[in-house]
């Protein structure tokens, strides 16, 4: 990241600790948006950070979208900022105007839709951002090669459900509809690569929620006291913050990898073996992560924890809900191992010993 | 935000790490091909193989980083970490020199005599002389600092009085560097009066029995030392600061590739069986073992970088060992759902005996350079609990 990023970073950093409290969450989950949250993430232009400048964005790189998402997690921003960075990136992309507001992620991993002849079918079902939204970003199959296409939501039937966590997911069901712009093909899009992309997504939010769940607990065991002295003067739960701490700095290192492999792609959203096989190692580390780190936070917490009213559950419920989107450990190791069996396969009597190494080591 | 958040860079990887790496590969691929050793599991505490350890000396792979004049290539840390991970992913028989290559040749660089470095270290780079560690006794393990070994300094030099436990390979090693106290421990001060010593292990007094381990093998040694006397010049560093020479050393010696990979050749071998018919679950399995090995592999060259860089990444070091000494236990857990582990290793099955000695062996993983208790402590101390 270069000098540029680092001052936008310190910027939204200065603002997300001034008005992105948990109690916006808790706003947010009752189902009112964040006027003032939203307005000023709007003015400061962090959901074009992808766009270029060509195109009325700040044009900065991968690497600083995905550690402003890191960022935003770690605040448990209650707005689609990772999903209007992408949302936008997709139109920008495939050269479609990119609106100024919030742009919603038509696509969750699932099956496409399909275009034939500028008419939409299918359904999304887990949508994001789709609530607060001005414009909705669909990819669609034609003929095997992927558009992009967005929708009005005015224009199209859509069912607003909550993830575990609160964040507003929608089903949106395509019947013959018309979007109100539709790209030519994107030959650097690819539906595996826009999958792992979005998996990279989940996975570096996973991380910055398990920033806060460490900071968190480690500020409970300092200042609670049982038996006389605080709680993380005893080893055992000194032990237990350890563990968040490395199944943190795990999944992070993992993350970071991978964010540095798709930033040296020459096209990062066509899905190669080694940008694969990074993102399906991250997102799975940071699954794992995302069950180990709560248990071993909430245990820290005691019954504290576990109330609605203190902001750990919010990063807990978050985790638990990114760890399943966009493929969960099960989906990624066993992609991983497929990978193997495929490449063994394939491998015309190259020697399969050596092949882990090989994959580990890409 | 920001105390216990880590940051793991990466290494700057230029041509001839590539090109190292792809060398290495090719001379493993063609020893293996060759069956010109047989892989072991926990390679660099178990497999001992004199003339493969002079091999890689010749090939110039040991003590890389040293300076021409004492036989080494002036090379980087990440050279070093090339050779070694290539070398443990295949389960090469790297124990006789491991020690000395990691460690005692640093060490002397550090700390010893020119003497030393001119008579030693050329032949530690050409596979030919080993050192085992003289740290732990029977009164000593995780608290160091109460080792009970004397030296008590006489003319010309320092007779040493002690026993020291579980030196690994110490009965094929020419050199042990010893760890003894050499002053009383001061009150509140025990970490002071310790000092470091290189002792010839053909000299005078100086008895060496083997300790078999649970897996059937005697790499474990109890050597006692009885008057032993060693010059003057024998004191590596300082008098009284061993315990800050010892320190210094670990992030290095805490997050190498060795603490996640010693049973990677395990899974290995479980795909040469399977991999052509895996199941879901062992495709899950096994897919779950590369993730996991990968953002070890990132934070410990992280690691690697950070200390290139010129800091002391204690914490991130400590972590690595912590979560890939577990790693690499979990491994073999795991890989049971390939193959049951039912028979004592001999029988000739190259799977089934990596997986038995993998499993009797892997006990000591959490133990070895630091139990995963004293991990957590420096972790904690680290982000200010303790």
């Amino acid at each position: 990241m270069n000098e540029t990023d680092l001052l936008i970073l310190d910027a939204a950093e200065r603002l997300l600790s001034d008005i992105c409290t948990t109690e916006a969450a808790v706003r947010y989950e009752q189902g009112q948006v964040p006027e003032d949250l939203a307005n000023a993430i709007l003015d400061s232009g962090l959901p074009l950070a992808w766009v270029p400048e060509e195109f009325g964005g700040v044009g900065g790189s991968l690497a600083l979208g995905f550690e402003l998402i890191r960022k935003a997690a770690s605040f448990a921003l209650p707005l689609p900022l990772a999903e209007t960075l992408v949302a936008n990136l997709l139109l920008a992309v495939s050269g479609l105007t990119v609106p100024g507001r919030w742009t919603a992620l038509g696509y969750d991993g699932g099956e496409l839709p399909v275009a034939v002849r500028g008419e939409v079918n299918g359904t999304i079902e887990m949508a994001s951002g789709a609530h607060e939204a001005s414009v909705i970003v669909v990819p669609v199959l034609e003929k095997g090669h992927l558009r992009v296409a967005s929708f009005a939501p005015s224009t199209i039937d859509m069912e607003h459900r909550r993830n575990l966590a609160g964040e507003v997911r929608t089903r949106i069901i395509l019947r013959s509809a018309i979007p109100s712009q539709l790209s030519g093909r994107i030959e650097n899009l690819t539906e595996d690569g826009l999958r792992q992309f979005c998996a990279l997504l989940r996975a570096v939010q996973i991380v910055g929620a398990l920033d806060r769940v460490g900071e968190l607990t480690l500020d409970y065991v300092a200042e609670r006291k049982q038996f006389g002295r605080a709680l993380g003067k005893f080893q055992a739960v000194q032990n237990r913050v350890a563990d968040i701490v490395g199944e943190t700095a795990l999944a992070g290192a993992a993350v970071q990898q991978a964010v540095r492999t798709v930033s040296n792609a020459e096209r990062p959203l066509r899905g190669d073996r080694s940008t694969a096989i990074a993102i399906a190692s991250a997102k799975f580390v940071a699954g794992e992560a995302a069950q180990k780190v709560p248990e071993n936070a909430h245990q820290a917490h005691g019954a504290m924890g576990f109330s609605y009213e203190y902001p750990l559950q919010h990063f807990t419920r978050r985790v638990w809900s990114w760890r399943e989107e966009f493929g969960s450990e099960f989906y990624w190791s066993e992609y991983i191992g497929e990978l193997i069996q495929d490449e063994v396969q394939s491998g015309h009597g190259d020697s399969v010993l050596g092949k882990a190494w090989d994959l580990a080591t890409r | 935000m920001s105390g216990i958040r880590f940051n793991f860079p990466a290494p700057e990887l230029d041509q001839s790490i590539y090109d190292l790496r792809s060398e290495v590969r090719t001379f493993l691929r063609e020893e293996i091909c060759n069956d010109r050793f047989t892989p072991v599991t926990d390679c660099w505490c178990a497999g001992v193989d004199l003339d493969f350890s002079r091999k890689l000396g010749q090939k110039g792979w040991l003590g890389v980083t040293w300076p021409k004049q004492y036989g080494g290539r002036e090379l980087s840390a990440l050279h070093r970490y090339v050779i070694t991970e290539e070398l443990l992913a295949v389960g090469a028989p790297v124990h006789a020199h491991w020690i000395a290559d990691r460690q005692s040749g640093p060490l002397i660089l550090s700390s010893g005599t020119e003497d030393m470095k001119r008579n030693i270290l050329p032949r530690i780079a050409a596979g030919e002389c080993f050192f085992a560690l003289g740290l732990s006794e029977p009164e000593a393990g995780s608290d160091l600092a109460s080792v009970k070994t004397r030296a008590r300094k006489v003319d010309g030099g320092w007779e040493i009085t002690g026993t020291k436990l579980w030196s690994s390979g110490a009965q094929h090693c020419q050199y042990m560097t010893v760890l003894a106290r050499t002053s009383d421990p001061l009150e509140g001060k025990r970490h002071e009066g310790l000092t470091q010593f290189l002792v010839p292990l053909d000299s005078q007094g100086v008895a060496i029995s083997g300790i078999r381990d649970m897996s059937g093998l005697m790499h474990f040694n109890e050597s006692h030392f009885d008057s032993v006397f060693v010059p003057d010049d024998s004191v590596l560093g300082k008098v009284g600061e061993g315990w800050k020479q010892i320190t210094s050393e670990l992030a290095l010696e805490r997050s190498g590739p060795e603490r996640f990979l010693s049973t990677f050749i395990v899974v290995e071998h479980a795909l040469v069986r399977a991999a052509s018919d895996l199941d879901a679950r062992q495709a899950a399995i096994v897919g779950g073992i590369i993730a996991r090995v990968r953002a070890l592999r990132a934070m410990s060259l992280g690691v690697a970088a950070l200390l290139e860089s010129g800091k002391s990444p204690d914490v991130e070091a400590a972590l690595v060992k912590d979560l890939g000494t577990r790693f690499e236990q979990d491994v073999v857990e795991r890989l049971r759902a390939f193959r049951p582990i039912l028979w004592k290793s001999g029988n000739g099955d190259v799977l089934d005996d990596l997986m038995t000695d993998s499993l009797l062996r892997q006990p000591s993983f959490t133990l070895r350079g630091g139990t995963n208790e004293v991990l957590k402590g420096i972790v904690a101390r680290g982000i200010g609990l303790r």
